[in-house]
Protein backbone atom coordinates (compact mmCIF):
# COMPACT_ATOMS: atom_id res chain seq x y z
CA UNK A 1 0.00 0.00 0.00
CA UNK A 2 1.79 3.55 -1.03
CA UNK A 3 2.41 5.69 2.02
CA UNK A 4 0.66 8.26 1.26
CA UNK A 5 -2.65 6.15 1.79
CA UNK A 6 -0.98 4.09 4.67
CA UNK A 7 -0.37 7.96 6.52
CA UNK A 8 -4.14 8.01 6.88
CA UNK A 9 -5.37 4.47 8.06
CA UNK A 10 -7.09 3.85 10.22
CA UNK A 11 -10.48 6.06 9.69
CA UNK A 12 -11.77 7.49 13.05
CA UNK A 13 -15.31 6.79 13.24
CA UNK A 14 -16.14 10.03 12.52
CA UNK A 15 -14.28 10.47 9.38
CA UNK A 16 -15.28 7.00 7.99
CA UNK A 17 -19.16 8.32 8.30
CA UNK A 18 -17.97 11.54 6.16
CA UNK A 19 -15.90 10.17 3.94
CA UNK A 20 -18.90 7.66 3.16
CA UNK A 21 -21.31 10.43 3.10
CA UNK A 22 -19.18 12.08 0.51
CA UNK A 23 -18.47 9.18 -1.27
CA UNK A 24 -21.87 8.81 -3.62
CA UNK A 25 -22.01 13.08 -4.03
CA UNK A 26 -21.19 16.37 -3.14
CA UNK A 27 -23.25 17.66 0.13
CA UNK A 28 -23.64 20.27 2.11
CA UNK A 29 -22.76 20.43 6.42
CA UNK A 30 -26.40 19.77 7.36
CA UNK A 31 -26.73 17.44 4.75
CA UNK A 32 -23.93 15.76 5.85
CA UNK A 33 -25.39 15.53 9.69
CA UNK A 34 -28.53 13.79 8.43
CA UNK A 35 -26.67 10.97 6.22
CA UNK A 36 -24.35 9.70 9.24
CA UNK A 37 -27.49 10.00 11.69
CA UNK A 38 -29.31 7.81 8.38
CA UNK A 39 -26.54 5.32 7.75
CA UNK A 40 -25.72 4.46 11.55
CA UNK A 41 -29.76 3.96 12.15
CA UNK A 42 -29.38 6.89 14.41
CA UNK A 43 -26.74 5.47 16.60
CA UNK A 44 -23.81 7.86 15.24
CA UNK A 45 -25.15 11.41 15.73
CA UNK A 46 -22.24 14.23 14.67
CA UNK A 47 -22.63 18.15 16.03
CA UNK A 48 -21.60 20.90 13.93
CA UNK A 49 -18.31 21.38 16.08
CA UNK A 50 -17.30 17.72 15.79
CA UNK A 51 -18.32 18.02 11.80
CA UNK A 52 -16.58 21.29 11.07
CA UNK A 53 -13.48 20.43 12.88
CA UNK A 54 -13.24 16.95 10.84
CA UNK A 55 -14.22 18.64 7.52
CA UNK A 56 -11.63 21.41 8.62
CA UNK A 57 -8.91 18.66 9.16
CA UNK A 58 -9.60 16.82 6.02
CA UNK A 59 -9.67 20.13 3.96
CA UNK A 60 -5.93 20.26 5.10
CA UNK A 61 -4.69 17.40 4.05
CA UNK A 62 -6.36 17.23 0.85
CA UNK A 63 -9.44 14.61 1.10
CA UNK A 64 -12.21 17.08 1.21
CA UNK A 65 -12.71 19.86 -1.15
CA UNK A 66 -15.32 22.87 -1.80
CA UNK A 67 -17.72 21.86 -4.54
CA UNK A 68 -19.79 24.75 -6.50
CA UNK A 69 -22.88 25.83 -4.46
CA UNK A 70 -25.94 24.85 -7.04
CA UNK A 71 -27.81 27.67 -8.14
CA UNK A 72 -30.36 28.84 -5.95
CA UNK A 73 -29.10 27.32 -3.16
CA UNK A 74 -28.75 29.61 0.40
CA UNK A 75 -25.45 31.11 0.47
CA UNK A 76 -25.10 30.07 3.65
CA UNK A 77 -24.56 26.64 2.37
CA UNK A 78 -21.24 25.08 1.60
CA UNK A 79 -20.88 21.98 -0.75
CA UNK A 80 -18.30 19.67 0.01
CA UNK A 81 -16.60 16.25 -2.07
CA UNK A 82 -13.69 14.01 -2.29
CA UNK A 83 -10.94 14.11 -3.78
CA UNK A 84 -9.43 11.05 -5.82
CA UNK A 85 -7.05 10.52 -2.66
CA UNK A 86 -9.81 10.83 -0.27
CA UNK A 87 -11.48 8.15 -2.61
CA UNK A 88 -8.65 5.62 -2.50
CA UNK A 89 -7.91 5.91 1.18
CA UNK A 90 -11.69 5.39 1.73
CA UNK A 91 -11.14 2.13 -0.56
CA UNK A 92 -8.25 0.96 1.32
CA UNK A 93 -10.05 1.39 4.82
CA UNK A 94 -13.05 -0.71 3.77
CA UNK A 95 -10.94 -2.92 2.45
CA UNK A 96 -8.96 -2.93 6.05
CA UNK A 97 -12.29 -2.99 7.62
CA UNK A 98 -13.39 -6.14 5.52
CA UNK A 99 -10.32 -8.18 6.62
CA UNK A 100 -11.59 -7.32 10.43
CA UNK A 101 -15.51 -8.67 9.79
CA UNK A 102 -13.64 -11.99 8.33
CA UNK A 103 -11.43 -12.75 11.09
CA UNK A 104 -14.19 -11.92 13.45
CA UNK A 105 -16.38 -13.81 11.98
CA UNK A 106 -13.82 -17.23 12.02
CA UNK A 107 -13.28 -16.68 14.88
CA UNK A 108 -17.02 -16.24 16.76
CA UNK A 109 -17.62 -19.43 14.26
CA UNK A 110 -14.86 -21.54 15.85
CA UNK A 111 -15.00 -24.43 18.11
CA UNK A 112 -15.78 -22.58 21.98
CA UNK A 113 -13.38 -23.30 24.91
CA UNK A 114 -14.08 -26.35 26.66
CA UNK A 115 -15.08 -25.71 30.10
CA UNK A 116 -12.40 -27.13 33.31
CA UNK B 1 -31.39 30.47 22.70
CA UNK B 2 -30.06 31.76 19.05
CA UNK B 3 -28.70 34.28 20.42
CA UNK B 4 -26.38 32.53 22.90
CA UNK B 5 -25.42 30.10 20.15
CA UNK B 6 -24.42 32.78 17.71
CA UNK B 7 -22.28 34.01 20.99
CA UNK B 8 -20.31 30.52 21.40
CA UNK B 9 -19.59 31.37 17.30
CA UNK B 10 -18.24 34.47 18.23
CA UNK B 11 -15.53 32.61 20.86
CA UNK B 12 -14.03 30.90 18.69
CA UNK B 13 -10.82 30.93 17.14
CA UNK B 14 -11.15 33.41 14.40
CA UNK B 15 -9.92 31.78 11.79
CA UNK B 16 -12.83 28.76 12.35
CA UNK B 17 -15.35 31.11 12.89
CA UNK B 18 -14.41 32.92 9.61
CA UNK B 19 -14.94 29.83 8.01
CA UNK B 20 -17.74 27.62 9.71
CA UNK B 21 -19.64 30.18 11.72
CA UNK B 22 -21.76 31.27 9.50
CA UNK B 23 -22.79 27.25 8.22
CA UNK B 24 -22.98 26.49 11.77
CA UNK B 25 -25.37 29.02 12.39
CA UNK B 26 -27.58 28.06 9.75
CA UNK B 27 -27.94 24.31 10.78
CA UNK B 28 -28.71 25.56 14.31
CA UNK B 29 -31.63 27.07 12.82
CA UNK B 30 -32.75 24.08 10.95
CA UNK B 31 -32.28 21.63 13.41
CA UNK B 32 -35.67 21.31 15.24
CA UNK B 33 -35.82 22.55 18.80
CA UNK B 34 -35.75 19.26 20.19
CA UNK B 35 -31.83 19.14 19.00
CA UNK B 36 -30.77 22.64 19.57
CA UNK B 37 -29.95 21.85 23.36
CA UNK B 38 -27.19 19.01 21.85
CA UNK B 39 -25.65 21.39 19.45
CA UNK B 40 -25.69 24.20 21.53
CA UNK B 41 -23.33 21.37 23.97
CA UNK B 42 -21.55 20.50 21.13
CA UNK B 43 -20.94 24.33 20.38
CA UNK B 44 -19.56 24.83 23.61
CA UNK B 45 -17.44 21.34 23.42
CA UNK B 46 -15.95 22.81 19.82
CA UNK B 47 -14.54 26.01 21.98
CA UNK B 48 -12.54 23.97 24.04
CA UNK B 49 -11.38 21.92 20.90
CA UNK B 50 -10.89 24.60 19.16
CA UNK B 51 -8.43 26.38 21.38
CA UNK B 52 -6.79 23.84 22.87
CA UNK B 53 -5.93 21.30 20.56
CA UNK B 54 -6.17 23.59 17.34
CA UNK B 55 -5.26 26.70 17.62
CA UNK B 56 -1.95 26.23 19.19
CA UNK B 57 -2.62 28.81 22.12
CA UNK B 58 -1.96 26.06 25.17
CA UNK B 59 1.72 27.32 24.25
CA UNK B 60 1.03 30.85 25.34
CA UNK B 61 -0.74 29.64 28.05
CA UNK B 62 2.28 27.36 29.49
CA UNK B 63 4.41 30.82 28.69
CA UNK B 64 2.32 32.94 30.68
CA UNK B 65 1.71 30.47 33.60
CA UNK B 66 5.23 29.62 33.89
CA UNK B 67 6.14 33.57 33.74
CA UNK B 68 3.48 33.74 36.35
CA UNK B 69 5.03 30.70 38.70
CA UNK B 70 8.58 32.56 38.02
CA UNK B 71 6.98 35.97 39.34
CA UNK B 72 5.99 35.15 42.52
CA UNK B 73 8.74 33.00 43.41
CA UNK B 74 10.63 36.26 43.24
CA UNK B 75 8.49 38.18 44.71
CA UNK B 76 8.41 35.04 47.68
CA UNK B 77 12.10 35.25 47.80
CA UNK B 78 12.10 38.87 48.36
CA UNK B 79 9.86 38.91 51.11
CA UNK B 80 11.87 36.42 52.75
CA UNK B 81 14.66 38.38 52.18
CA UNK B 82 12.92 41.65 53.51
CA UNK B 83 12.13 38.94 56.85
CA UNK B 84 15.32 37.97 57.60
CA UNK B 85 16.24 41.88 57.48
CA UNK B 86 14.32 42.40 60.60
CA UNK B 87 11.79 45.12 61.58
CA UNK B 88 14.89 47.90 61.30
CA UNK B 89 14.43 50.05 58.90
CA UNK B 90 17.73 49.97 57.31
CA UNK B 91 17.09 47.61 54.45
CA UNK B 92 18.87 44.72 53.15
CA UNK B 93 22.53 44.84 53.53
CA UNK B 94 25.54 44.81 50.64
CA UNK B 95 25.36 41.02 50.45
CA UNK B 96 22.31 40.75 50.71
CA UNK B 97 21.12 43.04 48.30
CA UNK B 98 24.15 41.67 45.59
CA UNK B 99 22.57 38.28 46.24
CA UNK B 100 18.83 39.55 45.44
CA UNK B 101 19.89 41.05 42.17
CA UNK B 102 21.73 38.21 41.27
CA UNK B 103 18.81 36.15 41.76
CA UNK B 104 16.49 38.30 39.64
CA UNK B 105 18.84 38.45 37.10
CA UNK B 106 18.42 34.58 37.20
CA UNK B 107 14.65 34.65 37.10
CA UNK B 108 14.78 36.84 34.66
CA UNK B 109 17.38 34.89 32.36
CA UNK B 110 15.36 31.72 33.11
CA UNK B 111 12.26 33.44 31.90
CA UNK B 112 13.35 34.80 28.97
CA UNK B 113 15.38 31.03 28.21
CA UNK B 114 11.56 29.57 28.89
CA UNK B 115 9.50 31.55 26.70
CA UNK B 116 12.47 31.19 23.38
CA UNK B 117 12.15 27.65 24.09
CA UNK B 118 8.11 27.75 23.48
CA UNK B 119 8.73 30.22 20.49
CA UNK B 120 11.39 27.52 18.92
CA UNK B 121 9.20 24.94 19.71
CA UNK B 122 5.89 26.56 18.48
CA UNK B 123 8.11 27.74 14.97
CA UNK B 124 9.54 24.48 14.38
CA UNK B 125 5.80 22.69 15.33
CA UNK B 126 4.29 25.01 12.50
CA UNK B 127 7.31 24.52 9.60
CA UNK B 128 6.82 21.11 10.36
CA UNK B 129 3.26 20.70 10.08
CA UNK B 130 3.57 23.12 6.81
CA UNK B 131 5.73 20.65 5.11
CA UNK B 132 2.98 17.57 6.09
CA UNK B 133 0.59 19.37 4.52
CA UNK B 134 2.67 20.40 1.09
CA UNK B 135 4.17 16.25 0.76
CA UNK B 136 0.26 15.73 0.98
Amino acid sequence: MPDEISRFLPLSPAVLHILLCLAGEPRHGYGIMQEVARQSNGQYKLGPGTLYDNLQTLMTQRLVEEAPRPRDEDPRRRYYRLTGLARRVLAADVERLEAVVKEASLRLRGPRPRRV
Amino acid sequence: MRTLYRCLLCLHPPGFRLRFSEEMLWIFDEAGPALRRSVFLDGLASIARQWVLRSGSWKAAVAVAAASVQIAMGGLIWLAFRQTGGTSHRGPSAQDAAALADLMRWIVLLSGALVSLVAGVSVWFNKFAARRASRS
